[in-house]
């Protein structure tokens, strides 16, 4: 527990994670006002098709904010960019703080989940009332269980990112790679269109517990157990790995 | 600035090309960029393939993962000038070069030198691919459009490389920097095509590159498109000098 | 020669320094003694180029350090922290400092030689020990053979070879007619080093003169710091 609020602390204290928390808590308000706005004639007229994907929109593009949080949970153990610092790395007295490796691990995960869980929280708190604020009585109604999935992929999504991070522990390749993919050009669209086993890839599993397209794949409880079962892999390799690895190679 | 000889010039330009060839991120990153690059090419010709054969030009298909090569793009700028920053290298900069400006517009132009012909061997490589899988199936194409569509190509890349660079050597942090990028070309601009105008850097340096289509007004020619892109890269450059020269190392 | 001269510095609305002069005179080795946030490390940054001065000027030769037409011939430095890119092996790193003050090759590992690092050039900074990284600094600031050396904790991690080596090697550029500015917190191996001390607290010079001079009636140089730099705190409380 000590070591969890340790973590909670250290994550408060980067600059960075302050980048992650507005864009966590308002870029998906935005896109979902600019979306509304633009959608707003053809939902009053009845006639728009994406009417259900409202609000969800926004909050799968929001997502970038817990990646961001995950990424910089594990580099900012590594990187240090201070011209002051002659390249001290923090994670060699993390470890000496909590020497047990598994623990040190549990805590940082368990800090990332309450702030993602928190941030999506705050996120579809700000959508909603968005889409209230453009849409007034058009604005669909907001159903528990989407929600839910929703706070479900950004956790999952965050923890990703952490697990990835810890392997590669350089932060660059992640926030890449997870930021390209959740976004509108994602490779795993691209992939969806060749193989069918693109589907059961992490963001595309996920994304079926909230966002119901056409293009759906599986139901909201296969696709959470499928994203649910890429992050257990990614945690458990990382955690593997980052038992075993010297600290300082 | 008390500095006018040829000499100069090629010593401090030479040292900023040492300092970018002997990183081993940004051979990685070059490396990982031309693999992602035929993988993708492979993915969008085997897409190509299934769809309506014969009806895409092999240019279309080759050049389809622009929108991903990019990434790689936007990375190498950032680390070229964000490297300077780790471990307090800009003081060993800046106390052996202390001529501010000089010496960051000779880092953009080292930077361009290395990336002109590697941008070059990885857009080739991509058009190539699909042309070697696809000469069956695919319509003829001239050989002199597709010269001009991979020199554009090129051109967007490495001035997409150099405006990175700048918001690098503005920002002086390597996440934040990428946060802020990739955020921009692969979420917000993506997001909001429908009410932007034509003239963002990666709107309007995709004209150098597309080819030209009929059923798009106001479309800009590819030289239009190079002259807003280059103007958007001076202008940032410009600010980075200025910031640079001012504040304190 | 290195002049000093009313050097002021503000960050935000603290002052960092309001004041300081004093010179560094050629064929002698001056000590730069401060307790730590005292100024030490502002001034060497100004005198360098890295940080603006709000007023005042810090001349290298009568010239600030951008007019400098070799900076690297001129003055070597080497700062607190490495100012090396972790992934870059040592000998990358002195290369293309090299490139930039048109040096050539030999002479990259005749500095290596020097500070004998020889060995380990070919390993990535990331991997090297405190005590190597501060020979790296050192190598850098050797290379483009200057007649001024600013070092700013130089024998901080060293071993004790190191310690000696440092010491020697500066006494021999000293007698030589080269001028060396060397900053640090230990008092007994700065007493056998320096020629001139001038101490620094709270951003204003509280003693400047020859060893001795500032030395005084106080039995050693460390006696006589604690007296200096403390009676200057308790004025200001």
């Amino acid at each position: 527990m000590r070591a969890f609020n340790a973590e909670l602390s250290k994550l408060f204290s980067l600059p960075g994670i302050w980048l992650a928390f507005l864009i966590g808590a308002f870029a998906p308000a935005v896109f979902t006002a600019l979306d509304s706005i633009a959608e707003k004639e053809e939902i009053i007229a009845g006639v728009s098709t994406r009417l259900s994907e409202v609000g969800y929109i926004g909050l799968s593009f929001g997502v970038q904010g817990v990646i961001i949080l995950g990424v910089l949970a594990v580099s900012s153990e590594y990187l240090t960019e201070s011209s002051e610092s002659g390249g001290g790395q923090q994670i060699t007295t993390s470890l000496t703080v909590v020497p047990s490796r598994l623990h040190f691990l549990l805590a940082k995960a368990g800090a990332v989940t309450v702030i993602s869980i928190l941030l999506c929280i705050v996120a579809i708190m700000t959508t909603v009332s968005a889409t209230h604020l453009i849409l007034g009585e058009y604005a669909p109604a907001f159903e528990w269980s989407r929600l839910i999935g929703a706070v479900c992929y950004w956790t999952f999504t965050a923890l990703l990112a952490f697990g990835i991070t810890v392997l590669t522990k350089n932060g660059i390749i992640p926030l890449a790679v997870l930021m390209i993919n959740s976004s509108v050009v994602s490779f795993s669209v691209l992939l969806s269109k060749i193989t069918k086993l693109a589907f059961y890839l992490p963001d595309r599993a996920g994304l079926d517990m909230f966002m119901f397209t056409s293009d759906k794949f599986h139901t909201p409880s296969t696709g959470g157990l499928v994203m649910f079962a890429w992050v257990a892999v990614f945690f458990i390799v990382a955690a593997i790995v980052f038992h075993r690895r010297d600290v300082a190679s | 600035m008390s500095v006018s000889s040829g000499r100069k010039i090629t010593q401090i330009l030479g040292a900023e090309l040492d300092k970018l060839v002997t990183l081993p991120l940004i051979w990685l990153t070059l490396i990982g960029t031309f693999i992602l690059n035929l993988v993708l090419a492979a993915a969008f010709t085997s897409a190509g393939l299934q769809g309506a054969a014969g009806t895409q030009s092999i240019l279309n298909i080759g050049l389809a993962s622009m929108g991903y090569l990019q990434a790689g793009f936007i990375i190498l700028g950032i680390l070229a000038t964000c490297s300077e920053y780790t471990g307090g290298q800009i003081r060993t900069t800046l106390t052996t070069i202390p001529w501010r400006g000089f010496q960051l517009s000779m880092k953009h132009l080292a930077l361009a030198i290395i990336t002109i012909p590697v941008a070059f061997i990885i857009v080739a490589s991509g058009v190539l691919y699909a042309l070697i899988m696809m000469r069956d199936t695919a319509v003829g194409f001239e050989i002199d459009t597709m010269i001009k569509t991979l020199v554009g190509a090129t051109g967007y890349l490495t001035l997409t490389t150099l405006l990175s660079a700048a918001i690098g050597a503005l920002l002086r942090r390597t996440t934040p920097a990428l946060v802020i990028l990739l955020g921009y070309y692969f979420v917000v601009s993506p997001l909001t095509r429908d009410f932007q105008p034509k003239y963002f850097p990666d709107t309007a340096g995709s004209y150098m590159y597309m080819p030209p289509s009929s059923d798009e007004i106001n479309v800009l020619t590819p030289m239009q498109g190079t002259g807003i892109l280059m103007l958007w890269t001076l202008i940032f450059i410009t600010a980075a000098i200025v910031f640079y020269r001012k504040r304190d190392a | 020669m290195l002049t000093i001269n009313n050097l002021v510095k503000h960050r935000g609305t603290q002052e960092i320094l309001s004041g300081i002069s004093f010179k560094a005179r050629p064929g002698r080795v001056t000590g730069f003694l401060g307790p730590n946030g005292a100024g030490k490390s502002s001034t060497l940054r100004i005198l360098l180029g890295l940080d603006r001065a709000t007023s005042g000027s810090a001349l290298i030769n009568g010239k600030r350090f951008a007019e400098l037409h070799h900076p690297l011939a001129t003055i070597g430095a080497a700062l607190d922290g490495f100012g090396a890119h972790r992934m870059r092996t040592g000998r990358a790193h002195l290369r293309w400092i090299a490139r930039a003050a048109g040096l050539s090759r030999s002479r990259v590992e005749e500095v290596l030689e020097i500070v004998g690092l020889t060995n380990a050039a070919g390993k990535r900074f990331g991997n090297y020990s405190l005590g190597m990284g501060r020979r790296l600094g050192m190598a850098a600031a050797l290379l483009g053979d200057p007649k001024i050396l600013v070092l700013d904790e130089p024998v901080n991690g060293l071993d004790p070879q190191g310690i000696r080596w440092i010491r020697t090697f500066l006494r021999e550029r000293a007698a030589s007619g080269n001028t060396v500015l060397l900053s640090s917190h230990l008092m007994g191996e700065l007493a056998e080093t320096v020629d001139d001390v001038v101490i620094i607290n709270r951003g204003k010079i509280v003693a400047d003169g020859t060893l001795e001079e500032v030395i005084g009636n106080h039995s050693t140089l460390e006696e006589a710091f604690f007296a200096l730099t403390s009676e200057n705190a308790g004025d200001v409380i």
